[in-house]
């Protein structure tokens, strides 16, 4: 517990000092959101549809490009190694760089609302703060999957490109689950009404999660 | 005689189709030392690996601790410590900051007055607010020296130790080794090149085609790391 | 080709040679959607076996996690390999299908979608490890994949269910396929499943066999250059 605690700290301490990761995901979100309202023609008045999807289009693409790059750091002067040595459990590792990924993410959100409100016509009002469960239940799904993903795709000749081929199948449930919550959301509806799609989210969550925890040492192993 | 903190049997670790260890049979004794000479390339750092538990060897097996070096239990990987090429320092920290995150990692008790003492027997303690990545690489050598050994490890493993050292450097690395041993350490080592050290209980091995045998050296030109070893350990 | 492999490839061949018979000249032809129907008897199975095949690479993969051995490792590439085969040939089946009677060449049905999800994981599988060296690190790597993508897929088949439900499709989808009246039809959808599963297990052996082989040579590869440096001599 203290050591993920210190992990943690430790991440959030670099990312205050360099910014790179909450920066490169804000600007990341920023420019997959101008293109989206070029690609769909958000000027229309109240796009509730189109701003939902492009909500969901930059959390996928910016996630996948900066969101782990805690984990990607690890390898410089090989801490990674310095990690896998400790008495600490890998699982513990993978917990933390989960966490890192998660506030990076969701700080870029918190903006990626914002502009999306800005950009398709949409209003501050309920309906942004019945967004929030949502994006979070999605969020912390991504950052799983996205962390354990990163561990292999790092460590392979294909690298960054393999990131996406694995990920964006297997996001899939939970980019259908958070669109169409989404959409409901932002036109009007209460929670009430998406709850088989928050049911869907939370079971994804659960379910990479945990599956990330467990499997992360086969894949931090070294050959 | 008791039992050996490091034992190989057949040990062998082959990339693909090089072998860059094989049949390699070791045992270090505890409160002892062994120097591994060889060139470059030759599989020092590999087999320090492996007994770190870092990397998995393809023939045979290590014992550390007497457990296998693949199901180190996280009680036996808090008594290694490694040094390797790489610092497994995060430049963007201070070199306290580094420490101090080590110590909370090995649940050590006050992190924080153990990374100030540390600092001070590494020569660092007025760089102790800078950031690593400010650090010339002698620095960061000797901070990687007190990150190692900053848990008091019974086993120590140093991949080449004095690289990038200069004699003050070299002198305090050199203490620290033998302090360590004289509170019961056991050391592995591994330089490039070696002559004989009198009056101390290194054994000398030397990696070649693949397999550890004594080191049969003819004088070979000392590297000052060697030199400066033999005067501040012999003594 | 060993004893069971070749039991294996004849058993196919009647069985396939039997549906065959079955679906061209057995089963009648169906009411609403003509002889364009009949491709159903393929497309269905291949769609199972696409399933089956992913549930052993995730079998595979577990125990390949547990125990290491080599074995299971190859048992799971072998099967995302054939599987992937099977997987495409659903797709394509459904696209013959889907245009002549609907005029388009795909419908975004449930069934259809999670399909090309599964076709999707499999080619990361593939992907992942056609463009990586061999190694046990790799085939750790392809482990992992093979288990949370066998996760996923339940997930996937609810959500996608659930999309297609709220949003009914412009189109009349296939989910009415499955009412067979005749009891022929039902006769021949299970002939054709027999076939099918036949023909997967023959040459899920068949690539299975190949992979161990290739391991062999390359362990043997190994002890030879081994030998060499031995002999080499200090």
């Amino acid at each position: 517990m203290a050591a993920f605690a210190a992990i943690l700290r430790k991440d959030l301490r670099l990312e205050a000092r360099s910014g790179e990761s909450t920066v490169a995901l804000i600007a990341l979100s920023l420019l997959i959101l101008v293109v989206m309202v070029f690609a769909l023609d958000a000027t229309r008045a109240r796009g509730v549809e189109a701003a939902a999807g492009a909500l969901w289009v930059a959390l996928v693409f910016a996630g996948m490009l900066g969101a782990t790059r805690a984990l990607l750091a690890e390898r410089e002067n090989g801490c990674i190694r310095g990690l896998l040595m400790s008495p600490i459990d890998p699982a513990t590792i993978y917990a933390a760089k989960l966490a890192a990924a998660f506030i990076f993410m969701l700080i870029a959100e918190a903006a990626s609302v914002v502009l999306m409100v800005l950009f398709f016509n949409l209003d501050f009002d309920a309906t942004i703060w019945r967004e929030a469960p949502i994006l979070i239940l999605g969020t912390l799904g991504f950052s799983a999957l996205a962390t354990l993903l990163t561990a292999i795709s790092g460590r392979t000749r294909m690298g960054d490109l393999l990131l996406p081929i694995l990920a964006v199948p297997m996001f899939v449930p939970a980019l259908i689950a958070g669109v169409k919550a989404s959409t409901a959301v932002l036109g009007g509806a209460p929670l009430g009404a998406i709850a088989q799609w928050l049911r869907i989210l939370v079971a994804f969550d659960v379910l990479f999660v945990t599956a990330g925890y467990l499997l992360f040492e086969y894949v931090a192993r070294e050959d | 005689m008791a039992a050996p903190v490091v034992e190989t049997h057949g040990l062998g670790k082959t990339f693909g189709q090089h072998h860059v260890l094989r049949d390699i049979d070791f045992r270090l004794l505890p409160g002892r030392g062994t120097f591994i000479i060889g060139a470059n390339g030759a599989g020092k750092s590999t087999l320090l690996k492996i007994i770190a538990g870092l990397s998995t060897p393809t023939a045979g097996h290590a014992l550390v601790f007497g457990l296998d070096s693949r199901e180190l239990t996280a009680r036996y990987r808090r008594r290694i410590g490694l040094v390797s090429h790489q610092s497994f320092l995060y430049p963007n920290l201070t070199a306290r900051e580094n420490l101090e995150f080590y110590g909370v990692l090995y649940a050590l008790s006050d992190p924080r007055a153990l990374a100030v003492r540390w600092l001070e027997q590494v020569g660092l303690a007025r760089y102790a607010d800078n950031r690593v990545r400010e650090f010339s690489r002698g620095m960061e050598q000797r901070l990687a020296t007190a990150r190692a050994m900053l848990a008091e490890p019974a086993l120590l493993l140093l991949d080449e130790p004095f690289a990038s050292l200069d004699n003050e450097g070299e002198a305090i690395v050199a203490g620290l080794i033998r302090h360590a041993m004289t509170m019961g350490a056991s050391v592995v080592a591994s330089a490039h090149s070696a002559a004989e050290i009198e009056g101390v209980d290194f054994e000398m091995l030397e990696i070649s085609r693949a397999t550890l045998a004594p080191l049969r050296s003819k004088e070979k030109p000392e590297g000052r790391g060697i030199a400066r070893l033999r005067s501040l350990l012999g003594r | 080709m060993s004893s069971t492999s070749k039991l294996l490839g004849w058993l196919s061949l009647a069985s396939m040679l039997i549906a065959i018979v079955m679906v061209f000249d057995y089963v009648p032809t169906e009411a609403d959607q003509g002889i364009v129907q009949r491709i159903f008897y393929f497309h269905v199975p291949c769609a199972w076996v696409a399933f089956a095949a992913f549930g052993i690479v995730a079998i595979a993969s577990v125990f390949y996690l547990w125990l290491g051995n080599s074995l299971w490792d190859d048992l799971g590439y072998a099967a995302a390999e054939v599987g992937m085969v099977f997987c495409t040939l659903m797709l394509v089946s459904g696209m013959l299908w889907a245009k002549p009677i609907w005029g388009v060449w795909w419908t975004w049905d449930s069934r259809l979608t999670t399909t090309f999800i599964l076709w999707l994981l499999y080619g990361g599988y593939m992907i992942l490890r056609a463009g990586s060296d061999d190694s046990p690190q790799v085939a750790r790597f392809a482990a992992v994949i093979g288990i949370v993508a066998a996760l996923d897929v339940p997930i996937v088949i609810v959500s996608v269910r659930l999309w297609r439900t709220i949003h009914p499709a412009v189109l009349v989808t296939k989910q009415g396929g499955h009412g067979l009246e005749d009891p022929r039809m039902i006769a021949t959808l299970l002939v054709a499943l027999g076939a099918f599963t036949i023909l997967f297990a023959w040459l899920l052996m068949l690539r299975f066999s190949q992979m161990r082989s290739r391991t062999r040579i390359q362990a043997i590869g190994r002890m030879l250059s081994l030998a060499e440096v031995r002999a080499g001599g200090r």
